[in-house]
């Protein structure tokens, strides 16, 4: 809710008062690190409560087929023989996630074959009773509590809790979650919280248990490999070996049988029934197009919607261009499928895999240099934001690979703040084609609202610079001005299909414009956040010393 | 700076989050969903719509009066009217005459959410909002933004309109707006709103007596030329508000036995006792005492009259009695009672001055609109919103530790609870659970935390660990043949005392605020009403003379006196700091 004013400005004066150091020094004994002792606030029990209210009310609202996807796994995994999980194609929507989702899944089947039997019945499609939406929402909420509880744990031996306690507050009540998780229907609030749980044991120094998370992870959703890069360069450059570049044995060889033990025990059943090749096939389906069916807002929407503007000029001013006829009539229907582009030279897998490695390496080398923690965060970061600017068939959904981790990044200095707001406005803007229906979306909308208003002015007054050059007014000016067009942006995407059905209801050419231009103006967000923060990365440790700098 | 900036987002953050959750409550289902043929209240007011847009208004009140035939005073059929204008030119089908019967599009549910939320927007909220500036002007901005999310979030009201369906926020919030009115000194204005309210729904006569006889007070208030004045000014305005509202069925526009149709149709004596199963006194003792056997109809309408008049008569002896006691004679000598008044606050002109009694009013609805509904004929279990608006208005100012807040979040909780068999049928079940969550935490009340320090709490303990003892009955064991409706009695006998006692609080409360403000200036208190003045509501003896007849539990703003009272501050720190803790 509103954020409160009182304790924000009575911990900042306690912060001021008592040194970093000895707030640091005081939290990290053994009692207050310990995972048993939890010493939740009011305020923290309040933001608990209050928004596990908001979500139980949100049960009967609009469910994508994802919801059926998880339904259908909780049936192939309790009803089925495990060798038979990656075959069976009973329903469309076969299981494509890697093995510890499936054991997660086969452990929720146990209790909802108690609840209703129905649920778990292989050849029960589309079940859609009271029961199966309430317990699968219910086990949406409850796994978040991983979320919540690692929040938690973030802020206490934070370097500034306060900032640390708005911050992680952001996080639980993300719009990002509350669309994709508990209205589109996903288990993103688990995933994510494993991810930052990995991400504070690597804050804390325990760099093998980050290691391990991470790794475990992975085993749940494969789509963290964006992250992995960094993951790996980080953990082999400070974990690894010495400041001074010498192996050291012990970390190396404990940190390599933890990830092998832990794969092992992921795929070892699957290996030993020799499914590892249809395992990955139904992983890695790359007979996907670049575009994913609403494109998510990445350069590929650019260059998709440059190839438009150009295949339109050509045909109005009589075309010089060679003319590929199949890309005419593709992408602007938006569905799945190969995007061919009519102007433009086509994209293949491996331009994109190109493009993807070489921005990978500038941050990799940089995070090869300066192994510290913040380094590692921007690092991660950016990692995950190259895969979906660049990746090849990349889900919307993923923007939250971004948003999460930066959201850690937020308050460490005006330039930080700036970048996450930008990004954090497109990236959310750009989940909102997800939920469609019109009562929902006033909730996905207005929640949003609320959710950057609480965010922003706590934050912006904490960090706020004055302007050092006439450069940056400009460039701050042009930031405001993009901002601003989402308002209209909104309207414009509520109202098109309104004006534009009453007339001639039915399908036209037009259809998809509503869902490009959100495309198109959050990418334009993304693209120029992704520059932003990549700048301030490469000059981290001379211009945008933070809070967190202090944490090697 | 950045702080004040903070501040002035809180109330738009409430306004918006509480629009987030009035949505969210309406994604789920309505009374008479998919049970065709009749449906439910939803089909009634969507069918109100259609036949207003589509018939002369000579027929609304006759057509097809089997099928959902409208029974509201003509504001609702003019809001209905609206609505339907809009729907028709959004799309003709979900308004078509007859045709669009028992239509359940998810297009025409949001259309019809929409309308809801927009009219609670449009006249609620702005009630609330002036409601916090004129009756707790006074108090501190964190006790008036918790007291506008008390309100605004106050779960019984968002099941009924934003779940259930219907429009009652739209009744309220003009009786609100009447109230705010009166607090203002604008006497005229708030009586045109109540006559708003009782034409958007008749059930506003609960209100009725209280509203009257503060009329009437005021006018003997102010002595016996200017009183009368006052009076016809008040009939003039009351009168041609309603000959307004009903003129099209009144001449010239219609003949003269036309005005029957809507009365006929707004009044239906010819229903019974009770209906359903409702927590009020006939339904609750109909259990030991069955009285349709005992008595015909029409002596029941006589009985139940009779026990009405009497339940609402302390709250308009009591408001008679202020205005008499304090009246002097004429409006100079009236001005001269605020001598009491600190000096520095300047002398208003004496139409806008509150009156003295005002802290009277809040206790004078609850007292007249619970008993209505304890003990008037045919009741509905939602009719429990009526006396839920003054309570939890009065709840809405309170320190934590006050007797007005346990009351109010215990008839806030049982109003819900009672509600239940409705809500179940409904299918508002997580909305239930989820709204009262959402509401208890957020004005800092922990059932479980309770401590039997007061009777109130111990009942309160008592009340919540029998109506968490049903629910899980309900679950766990089926109703027994022999007994199909044991669980909905059940839950009338649990909450029928609960609202029974809060009627019997409310009298007490009435007759020592009722002692405290009209005490001023004749003599001093003796100590033993001062403490159980605190009891009501934490009137307080000292904070009544400092701020001359300044209530604190609801604290309204005088205009002559802005800067506070250094003791009301002193009590709003106290209060926002124990329950600041909380939120």
């Amino acid at each position: 809710m509103a954020p409160e004013p009182e304790g924000v400005s009575a911990s900042k004066t306690l912060n001021k008062s008592s040194s970093l150091s000895s707030l640091r020094s005081s939290s990290s004994s053994l009692f207050r690190d310990s995972w048993f002792y939890w010493h939740v606030l009011p305020s923290e029990w309040d933001i608990f409560w209050l928004s596990t209210a908001l979500k139980l009310l949100l049960f009967p609202a609009y469910r994508s087929t994802d919801f059926e996807v998880h339904r259908n796994w909780l049936a192939i995994t309790h009803s089925l023989p495990i060798s038979k999980w990656y075959y069976d194609t009973t329903s469309e929507w076969t299981l494509d996630y890697p093995p510890f989702f499936a054991y997660f899944e086969k452990l929720m089947s146990i209790p909802a074959s108690f609840i209703d039997p129905k649920i778990v019945d292989l050849n029960n499609l589309n079940y859609d009773a009271w029961s199966v939406i309430a317990y699968q929402r219910v086990t949406v909420i409850l796994t978040e509590l991983v979320l919540g509880a690692v929040l938690l744990k973030f802020i206490r031996g934070s370097v500034d809790p306060p900032m640390q306690r708005i911050i992680s507050a952001s996080i639980f009540l993300h719009p990002g979650f509350l669309i994709v998780d508990h209205i589109h229907f996903q288990y993103n609030g688990f995933m994510y919280g494993i991810l930052l749980w990995s991400i504070l044991l690597a804050r804390n120094g325990n760099k093998l248990a980050s290691g391990i998370l991470f790794a475990i992870l992975l085993n749940f959703k494969h789509i963290y490999m964006y992250l992995a890069p960094a993951y790996f360069i980080y953990l082999l450059r400070s974990f690894c070996l010495s400041p001074t570049g010498h192996i050291l044995i012990k970390n190396f060889l404990s940190l390599a049988n933890a990830v092998i033990a832990i794969f092992v025990v992921s795929l070892g059943p699957f290996a030993i029934m020799g499914q590892i090749p249809q395992l990955l096939s139904r992983l890695f389906p790359f007979t996907r197009g670049l575009n994913h069916a609403y494109w998510a807002p990445n350069f590929w929407a650019l260059v998709t919607a440059a190839d438009r503007v150009l295949l339109k000029y050509a045909q109005i001013t009589g075309a010089k261009f060679a003319i590929n006829e199949s890309g005419v009539a593709s992408s602007s229907r938006g569905l799945v499928g190969d995007t061919v582009f009519a102007v433009l030279p086509n994209i293949r897998p491996i331009h994109t895999f190109i493009i993807t490695v070489v921005f990978q390496l500038i941050w990799l080398v940089k995070l090869w240099r300066s192994p510290s923690y913040k380094s590692f965060l921007t690092a991660l970061t950016l990692s995950g934001w190259t895969s979906f600017l660049f990746g090849w068939h990349v889900h919307e959904k993923a923007v939250l690979l971004i948003l999460i981790p930066l959201s850690l990044l937020s308050a460490e200095r005006h330039a930080y703040f700036r970048t996450f707001i930008i990004a954090s406005v497109a990236g959310v803007f750009s989940l909102f084609p997800l939920i469609f229906t019109p009562a929902e979306s006033i909730i996905k909308v207005t929640y949003s609202a609320l959710w950057i208003t609480a965010v922003y002015l706590p934050l912006s007054r904490r960090v706020y610079e004055y302007p050092i050059s006439i450069l940056y007014v400009i460039m701050d000016t042009l930031e405001k001005v993009y901002l601003s067009g989402f308002p209209f942006l909104m309207l414009f995407v509520s109202v098109f299909p309104l004006a534009r059905s009453r007339p001639s209801p039915g399908p036209s050419a037009m259809e998809f414009l509503p869902l490009m231009a959100t495309s198109i103006y959050c990418a334009i967000g993304l693209v120029w956040s992704f520059m932003r923060l990549g700048y301030i990365y490469l000059q981290e440790e001379t211009k945008y010393q933070g809070q967190l700098s202090e944490i090697k | 700076m950045h702080k004040h900036d903070i501040k002035q987002w809180i109330v738009p953050g409430i306004l918006a989050a509480s629009t987030i959750v009035k949505f969210s409550i309406g994604l789920g289902t309505y009374s008479g969903y998919a049970t065709p043929p009749m449906h439910g209240d939803y089909e009634a007011q969507r069918h109100w719509m259609e036949l207003t847009v589509h018939l002369p208004f000579r027929e609304w009140y006759t057509y097809d009066l089997l099928y959902w035939g409208l029974d509201y005073p003509p504001l609702t059929a003019y809001v209905s009217w609206l609505c339907g204008l809009v729907a028709h030119w959004i799309d003709p089908s979900w308004v078509a005459l007859d045709k669009s019967r028992g239509i359940e599009t998810p297009e025409s549910k949001v259309f019809m959410r929409t309308t809801v939320v927009g009219f609670d927007a449009l006249v609620y909220v702005p009630a609330l909002l002036l409601f916090i500036q004129t009756w707790q002007g006074s108090r501190s901005k964190r006790t008036q933004d918790l007291a506008l999310l008390t309100l605004i979030l106050q779960p019984a009201l968002l099941l009924i309109d934003f779940g259930h369906f219907q429009y009652n926020s739209v009744m309220l919030g003009f009786t609100l707006l009447a109230m705010n009115f009166f607090a203002m000194g604008n006497d005229l204005v708030g009586a045109f709103f109540f006559v708003l309210s009782l034409g958007f729904k008749q059930m506003a006569l609960y209100y009725a007596p209280a509203i009257g006889s503060y009329l009437i007070a005021k006018c003997l208030y102010l002595g016996p030329t200017e009183g009368t004045h006052h009076f016809i000014r008040l009939g003039v305005v009351t009168a041609s508000t309603f000959i307004l509202l009903f003129l099209p069925w009144l001449p010239p526009f219609a003949s003269f036995s036309a005005i029957l149709q809507p009365i006929r149709r707004i009044f239906p004596f010819a229903r019974g006792l009770f209906e359903d199963k409702v927590a009020n006194f006939w339904c609750a003792s109909n259990v030991v005492f069955k009285w349709k056997a005992w008595a015909s109809s029409n002596t029941l309408v006589k009985l139940s009259t009779l026990f009405t008049a009497l339940g609402f008569l302390p709250a308009v002896a009591g408001l008679v009695r202020a205005g008499m006691t304090m009246s002097t004679g004429d409006s100079s000598a009236a001005a001269k009672k605020n001598d009491d008044a600190p000096p520095a606050a300047p002398q208003m002109t004496e139409k806008k001055e509150p009156t003295p009694f005002l802290p009277l009013l809040p206790y004078a609805l609850l007292t007249s609109s619970m008993s209505f509904f304890l003990f008037s004929f045919q009741v509905h279990e939602k009719t429990i919103l009526l006396p839920l608006l003054p309570m939890t208005l009065l709840l809405s100012g309170a320190p934590i530790d006050s007797a007005a807040y346990s009351w109010g979040v215990l008839v806030n909780n049982v109003a819900v609870f009672s509600m239940w068999p409705l809500l179940k049928r409904d299918g508002l079940g997580v909305q239930y659970i989820a709204t009262l969550l959402l509401w208890n935490r957020l004005i800092g009340h922990d059932p479980l935390k309770l401590r039997p320090k007061s009777f109130v709490q111990l009942l309160s303990m008592a009340v919540y660990a029998a109506a968490i003892a049903l629910h899980l009955a309900e679950v766990v064991i089926s109703a027994p043949a022999r007994y199909p409706d044991i669980y909905p009695v059940l839950n009338v006998l649990i909450s029928t005392p609960v609202f029974f006692l809060a009627w019997l609080w409310s009298i007490k409360c009435g007759v020592e605020v009722g002692w405290a403000v009209s005490g001023i200036g004749h003599h001093a208190q003796p100590s033993a009403r001062q403490t159980s003045s605190e009891d009501a509501g934490g009137v307080t003896h000292s904070g009544l003379r400092q701020s001359g007849g300044r209530a604190v539990s609801l604290g309204y703003k005088r205009k002559s006196q802005q800067p506070q009272q250094p003791v009301t501050i002193e009590m709003d720190g106290a209060a926002s700091r124990e329950r600041g803790d909380k939120n």
